[in-house]
């Protein structure tokens, strides 16, 4: 066992004559390297502090990400709405609100009331569009057809919902305003456009 | 040139045990159930279990940042960045290897964007040789510190290149062909820096005390 400190083994080169040190102490001297050093601070504040800013960071980054497409919905339905009573268009049809509650007085199953509304709109928007002669939507300003298209994928969207939630009263009642909303704006772009 | 390969294959199996007994590169056994468990814990956001892998690695993670930069306040700034840096990515180890292997491999891209940062800055005031010049120079204060081996002193005065390739290889007990990677430079580069850093190693510890090496470096 060699109990030499690296400056012995240094010296003993010497000594021996060696004009440098040997490839043999140079090993020795790494081998020997301490693996830990002590840094003079306490480096953890400051790492603490930088992690909490990172997470602080990154939580406001994901939130910003909720707000967009939240923002976007918003501002679709806001166009809509804004849409709808700029124009104010009148149904004198029996609306699928006032079937609802007479059915309510009926009370049949949830999913009965369901596909009730469902064939009453169909009805409706039938004959709305008969007594504009059946016309072609696809002659309308795209934009006017991606709202349409929009609310009927909001509409079998709230469908599929409450095939799982039959008894939701909200959804229904959402149901309704979708379809509501369908229909006045079919007849507001008739007036508007006379294309359809 | 054979019986340098030669010479260089025996250094590094010699070195080779440092390394493994450093815990690093080679080093394939398995972490503790503690240390798993804090992983675990810190990949859960978990700032009390990093605390307790920051308290069992940051020495040696230190000791690695220290020897690369060969310079105390840049070792402990960057030693806190690996850290921050390790936080934001531990969910990207996966256990392949030992945690210390992974985290020695994360600090030393950290040190060796540092010095990336450092340098395009150094290149825009200096030409490379007197950038060079600059680092081959013996930081200020370094001599006087009693806490550090002979060697960790002289290794702190190697040129830069020459002391990373040193470092990477002798110490960390990375291969030649992954050093050129890391340094962009070719596989044979990195030999002939390590070669040159452990000639003026020994010709700076033969010569008495801490006798200026700049002049030797001058000569080369």
């Amino acid at each position: 066992m060699n109990n030499k400190t690296p400056q012995e083994h240094i010296h003993q080169d010497k000594i021996d004559g060696n004009r440098v040190v040997s490839e043999k102490t140079l090993a020795e001297q790494v081998a020997i390297l301490p693996n830990e050093m002590m840094p003079e601070r306490d480096l953890w504040p400051g790492i603490e502090r930088a992690i909490n800013q990172k997470s602080q960071e990154n939580y406001d980054i994901k939130k910003s990400n909720v707000f967009i497409p939240s923002a976007w919905a918003a501002s679709i339905a806001m166009v809509m709405l804004m849409s709808w009573f700029t124009f104010s268009p009148a149904i004198n049809e029996q609306s699928t609100s006032a079937l609802v509650k007479n059915n309510e007085q009926v009370n049949p199953s949830s999913g009965q009331l369901v596909n009730f509304m469902q064939q009453s709109f169909k009805q409706q928007k039938q004959t709305l569009l008969a007594s504009y002669g059946q016309p072609s939507l696809e002659t309308l300003p795209a934009a006017m057809q991606i709202e349409l298209t929009q609310l009927a994928d909001a509409r079998a969207s709230i469908r599929k919902a409450l095939l799982t939630d039959e008894n939701n009263v909200d959804l229904l009642n959402l149901l309704d305003f979708t379809q509501q909303q369908e229909l006045k704006l079919l007849q507001q772009l008739y007036r508007q456009y006379q294309v359809i | 040139m054979d019986s340098q390969a030669t010479q260089d294959e025996q250094q590094k199996k010699v070195i080779d045990g440092q390394a493994r007994f450093n815990g690093s590169k080679h080093h394939n056994s398995g972490d503790s159930d503690c240390e798993l468990a804090w992983i675990a814990q810190a990949k859960n956001g978990s700032q009390s279990a990093f605390y307790q892998l920051y308290e069992k690695h940051h020495k040696p993670i230190y000791a690695l940042c220290w020897r690369m930069l060969a310079d105390k306040d840049s070792a402990e700034d960057v030693c806190q960045e690996v850290f921050v840096v390790l936080w934001q990515k531990i969910n990207n180890f996966r256990g392949e290897s030992k945690f210390s292997t992974w985290l020695h491999s994360v600090a030393t891209n950290v040190v060796l964007g540092h010095l990336r940062k450092h340098k395009n800055w150094l290149q825009r005031v200096f030409s490379i040789e007197e950038q060079a010049a600059n680092v081959a120079e013996p930081s200020v204060g370094l001599t006087d510190d009693s806490t550090l081996t002979i060697l960790d002193q002289h290794i702190a005065r190697l040129p830069e290149r020459a002391r990373l390739v040193f470092v990477l290889f002798a110490v960390e007990g990375y291969r030649h062909e992954e050093i050129a990677k890391m340094l962009k430079m070719a596989v044979g580069s990195s030999k002939s820096q390590y070669h040159r850093a452990r000639n003026l190693l020994k010709e700076s510890l033969t010569a008495n005390d801490f006798v200026s090496i700049t002049e030797e470096f001058n000569h080369e």
